[in-house]
């Protein structure tokens, strides 16, 4: 049992990585069709032709300011709502948190498609803005999901201690209990970052004539393919697993100072 | 409400908080979803004959759907498929759950957790590109399968839903996995070894001890996999063929190729109704409410 | 500096439940003031709405003479120490200390000179970068009392900050919180249910109980004159003797004590005490002593059921011949030291004798008082209760 077990891990692994290498591979592959069989010589004239592509170049501006633009959008609405569920006892509650977490089971192309219907009666059709509000809908669940985590752990006697100390509420938010979840914002504003980087079913409703990376990418894969596409894959593996790993060695470090913490 | 969010924060922070708040829920969250409802029940009209006779409330959307043998049996396949891929993804994640949970060191299992999640941050359209890559006609499954003397003719694996499944389980195999985790983490080591010692096989221990306590989490991960696979357009249309469709490419086509929104509306809120009914089976199914599902 | 205290007819409600009945208290400028009492008797409570967390149902707080009504929490001139310390994990000592400055504009230079010479006051002097984080259990609680003090309130609220600590560091911080308050001259109001902690310490106690204060006094008068027969049995160790007065002269009165027949004792302080009426009387475990046969005073004939050594003393566990109840005694060394050649040994009968002076007798007001097991606070009503209550639970034997 054991071993069938351990031979079913190995497997699992060879399934998830094989086609990520494979994808990295066939961007050496000097064949005009992304595929490692055959191998017709290595090269790398495909990062050339990427680097040439203005259309990509855009694409990856577009991506980077909505990005940004759901970022100021759904990190502040999220920590609101993390408060806001922390702090209110009403009997109403159990139903707004519902709310809040429906746009997590909602499948993302409702989520875009419902976006564009509503803004079309004030005239405003599918373009950077509406994917900004598009992503951040749901984007914001998940912010709000990490900063509760860190909040629920919260000794709100510290509240008290400031206030009684003289300090004013705001005084209170800015220096006692922002500080203490600014990890978890952090945390958040870098996922929040990659779901609306990655993030294709919302925006291909509600992106427009506009074009992100990943419809960018998902338009090159049906119709222009070549392993120019492999290349830029291959770059933002690359870019991705790099903070990946930043995020997780912040996140372990954090986790070791916290059971520190709670250990004293 | 605000008062009590005043009395924490003071007036101008309680303020914000709450515009925030209501602007999301209320302006992003629930008068699109009203709208769309709204108009799913409209008939599709030209600019002109907007407020005019023929304006009004009508089912005739809904109706196009069960008239529409294609339509209907899309919709299905898609309600069946996705029920497959749920199921499929309960399997393949099970065993790793239970290892990482229960069998590997605390370091292994550390490690198997950030190779899990690596692949995860990396683009599904891309991880689907690859599946495209390796399921190709020419691609390296087919000259394996053709080396090692399997089959003598390479398969279009593209052409039918074997591609949508195997993509789909890949794709969505972590939002499986970390429920299903979370849930067998919190099972008492001793349970297990009493059970063994009162001599169940590892099979029954599985059945009566492991799978019961797993409970909330396999309800999670169900709800997560199918919301997504129902609701998945990259899959399909990168590893589908024009015979495969999913009702996702039906919902975007009368959008921006049939034009007729409203028909799109009415199409996406059966959808929405779809994963709704799923989520509240499987909810009273496994006797597990909201709180469970947020972790 | 006025940090003297006024509480005026105040009352707290939380719903149907009144949590502080109506209180009226003056605690002097530069007092040690303490409240005692179970846990669930009002006194975090009353802490609260003197610190401003809590807002009164009824009447009024003052503080130096000024009304607190309407003063906010950060407003007010208390500080608080809380039980938990509640630092801020995430600052250094020189910022915990120095928040209550910065948030009020205080310069930074300002700000230093004021936290060193608090260190040193607390006697931590070069700690200040040291993250709070790296402090030990009674180096967190001196930077909790130099925080408190750095805002130079008028009154420092200490709700139950010792009990974290362990038995020989919170004896000695009652000696430095003592030591701290005299150097300061500041009100210290003291939250606690551990009567060593507010005997040692205090000028004064009030003592508490289903949200009402029993008995306000110095801890010797608490002690040797108790008003109720709750304080009676919560402060310090009591015997209690169910009576009824037959005769009162003055100070002195005498019980019947139903089997065990008259017994004197001395009236407890403001006792209305008539004739007939239902009381009961308190003798303390060390004022019983063995004497011989046709002594002089009250005698009570028990048997020893138990000797425990107690170091010092030898505690016995005895039963009264005539009525079948439980009596504990205390021996000090002296007596103690027979123990070793052979006396006092389970089962043997011995008689006990008191000075009536020693006995309190305090009417059978059916006030709360002490479950025998369990130690936590039961409400009797009167005639019901055992005839004889060696009172005290596992906290309450601390002193």
């Amino acid at each position: 049992m054991a071993f069938g077990l351990r031979f079913y891990i190995v497997v699992f692994f060879l399934y998830l990585f094989l086609p990520l290498i494979v994808m990295a591979a066939a961007t050496f592959n000097d064949s005009r069709f992304p595929t490692i069989t055959p191998w017709d010589g290595t090269t790398l004239r495909w990062f050339g032709e990427l680097w040439a592509d203005g259309g990509m170049w855009q694409a990856l501006s577009n991506s980077l300011l909505v990005a940004t633009g759901v970022l100021c959008l759904a990190v502040p609405i999220g920590i609101s709502s993390a408060l806001f569920l922390n702090t209110v006892s009403s009997r109403a509650k159990p139903f707004i948190y519902a709310l809040i977490l429906s746009p997590l089971l909602t499948p993302g192309v409702i989520i875009g498609i419902s976006t564009l219907i509503f803004w079309r009666q004030f005239g405003v059709s599918g373009g950077i803005f509406l994917t900004v509000l598009g992503q951040a809908t749901f984007i914001a669940a998940y912010v709000m999901l990490m900063v509760m985590a860190r909040l629920q752990r919260f000794d709100r006697t510290m509240e008290r201690a400031a206030l009684d100390l003289g300090a004013s509420q705001w005084q209170m938010f800015r220096r006692i209990l922002l500080p203490y979840l600014k990890p978890a914002i952090l945390s958040a504003a870098v996922i929040a970052f990659l779901q609306s980087f990655e993030n294709y079913n919302t925006t291909l409703f509600v992106v427009g004539y506009d074009t992100t990376l990943t419809v960018y990418i998902a338009s090159k894969v049906r119709t222009g393919l070549t392993p120019a596409v492999n290349a830029l894959g291959l770059v933002l593996i690359l870019i991705t697993v790099a903070f990946a790993v930043i995020y997780e060695v912040k996140r372990r470090r954090e986790q070791a100072s916290l059971a520190r913490l709670s250990r004293q | 409400m605000f008062a009590q969010l005043k009395a924490r924060f003071g007036g101008p922070l309680a303020m914000a908080m709450l515009t925030l708040l209501g602007m999301w829920l209320i302006v992003m969250v629930t008068l699109p979803q009203l709208q769309m409802i709204d108009y799913s029940l409209r008939p599709n009209l030209l600019p002109a004959e907007v407020g005019g006779p023929k304006d009004g409330w009508t089912l005739d959307n809904y109706v196009t759907l069960f008239n529409n043998d294609i339509h209907r049996g899309i919709f299905f396949k898609t309600l069946w498929s996705s029920i497959l891929v749920t199921v499929l993804t309960l399997i393949v994640s099970y065993p790793l759950a239970y290892y990482l949970a229960k069998v590997a060191t605390p370091r292994q299992a550390a490690l198997c957790l950030l190779m899990l999640i690596v692949p995860f941050w990396i683009n599904e359209i891309l991880r689907t590109y690859s599946w495209f890559i390796i399921l190709a006609f020419r691609g390296p499954l087919n000259e394996i399968l053709l080396a090692l003397g399997l089959i003598e003719r390479p398969i279009r694996f593209l052409n039918g839903d074997a591609g949508v499944m195997v993509g789909m389980v890949y794709a969505y195999i972590l939002f499986m996995v970390f429920p299903l985790y979370n849930a067998i983490e919190s099972l008492d080591d001793n349970q297990i070894r009493a059970a063994r010692d009162l001599g169940a096989g590892t099979l029954r221990t599985h059945r009566r001890i492991v799978i019961p306590h797993a409970k909330p989490g396999i309800a999670t991960g169900s709800i997560m996999t199918f919301m997504l696979a129902a609701g998945s357009y990259a899959v399909p249309a990168l590893l589908g063929s024009p015979g495969s469709r999913w009702f996702t490419q039906i919902i975007y086509n009368w959008f921006f190729e049939g034009g007729n929104w409203n028909q799109g509306a009415a199409y996406a809120f059966l959808l929405l109704v779809l994963c709704i009914g799923f989520m509240s089976l499987v909810m009273k199914f496994f006797k597990v409410g909201l709180g469970d599902i947020a972790k | 500096m006025d940090g003297s205290v006024k509480l005026d007819e105040v009352v707290m409600r939380f719903g149907d439940f009144t949590a502080i009945e109506p209180t009226t208290l003056a605690i002097e400028s530069g007092e040690f003031f303490s409240f005692l009492g179970p846990s669930g008797c009002g006194k975090t409570t009353l802490l609260n709405i003197v610190s401003g967390f809590l807002t009164p149902s009824e009447g009024q707080v003052l503080i130096g003479g000024e009304p607190m009504a309407g003063v906010p929490v950060n407003r007010r001139p208390t500080a608080m120490i809380f039980q938990n310390l509640a630092l801020f994990p995430l600052m250094t000592v020189f910022e915990n200390i120095e928040f209550g400055l910065e948030v009020r504009g205080v310069d930074k230079r300002t700000r230093r000179e004021a936290s060193e010479r608090l260190l040193s006051l607390v006697a931590l002097e070069g700690s200040g970068p040291k993250l709070v984080t790296e402090l030990s259990g009674g180096q967190k609680q001196r930077i909790a009392i130099a925080r408190a003090l750095a805002v130079e309130p008028r009154v420092l609220l200490l709700d139950e900050p010792l009990s974290a600590l362990d038995l020989k560091l919170r004896q000695h911080m009652r000696a430095e919180l003592k030591a701290i308050q005299r150097k300061t001259g500041i009100t210290f109001i003291y939250i606690t249910h551990d009567q060593g902690e507010a005997l040692t310490m205090s000028d004064r106690v009030a003592v508490m109980s289903a949200g009402r204060i029993q008995q306000v006094a110095d801890p010797m008068t608490l002690y040797r004159s108790p008003s109720t027969g709750f304080v009676a049995s919560f402060v310090g160790e009591n015997n209690r003797l169910e009576a009824k007065v037959i005769d009162r002269q003055g100070e002195r009165v005498r019980v019947d004590a139903g089997l065990l027949g008259e017994l004197p004792g001395r009236a407890g302080a403001q006792a209305p005490l008539g004739n007939g009426q239902a009381a009961a009387l308190y003798i303390r475990p060390e004022h019983l002593r063995p004497v011989t046969q046709g002594a002089s005073g009250p005698q009570l004939e028990v048997d020893i059921v138990s000797v425990q050594f107690e170091g010092a003393s030898l505690m016995l566990q005895t039963r009264l011949v005539a009525s079948a109840e439980l009596l504990r005694v205390q021996l000090g060394s002296e007596l103690a030291k027979r123990a070793s050649t052979g006396s006092f040994q389970p089962g043997e009968r011995i008689i006990l004798g008191y000075d009536p002076d020693d006995a309190v007798v305090l009417p059978d007001d059916g006030s709360p008082r002490l479950d025998e097991e369990t130690g936590e606070v039961v409400e009797t009503t009167a005639g019901t209760a055992g005839a004889v209550q060696p009172s005290g639970g596992a906290d309450v034997r601390s002193a």
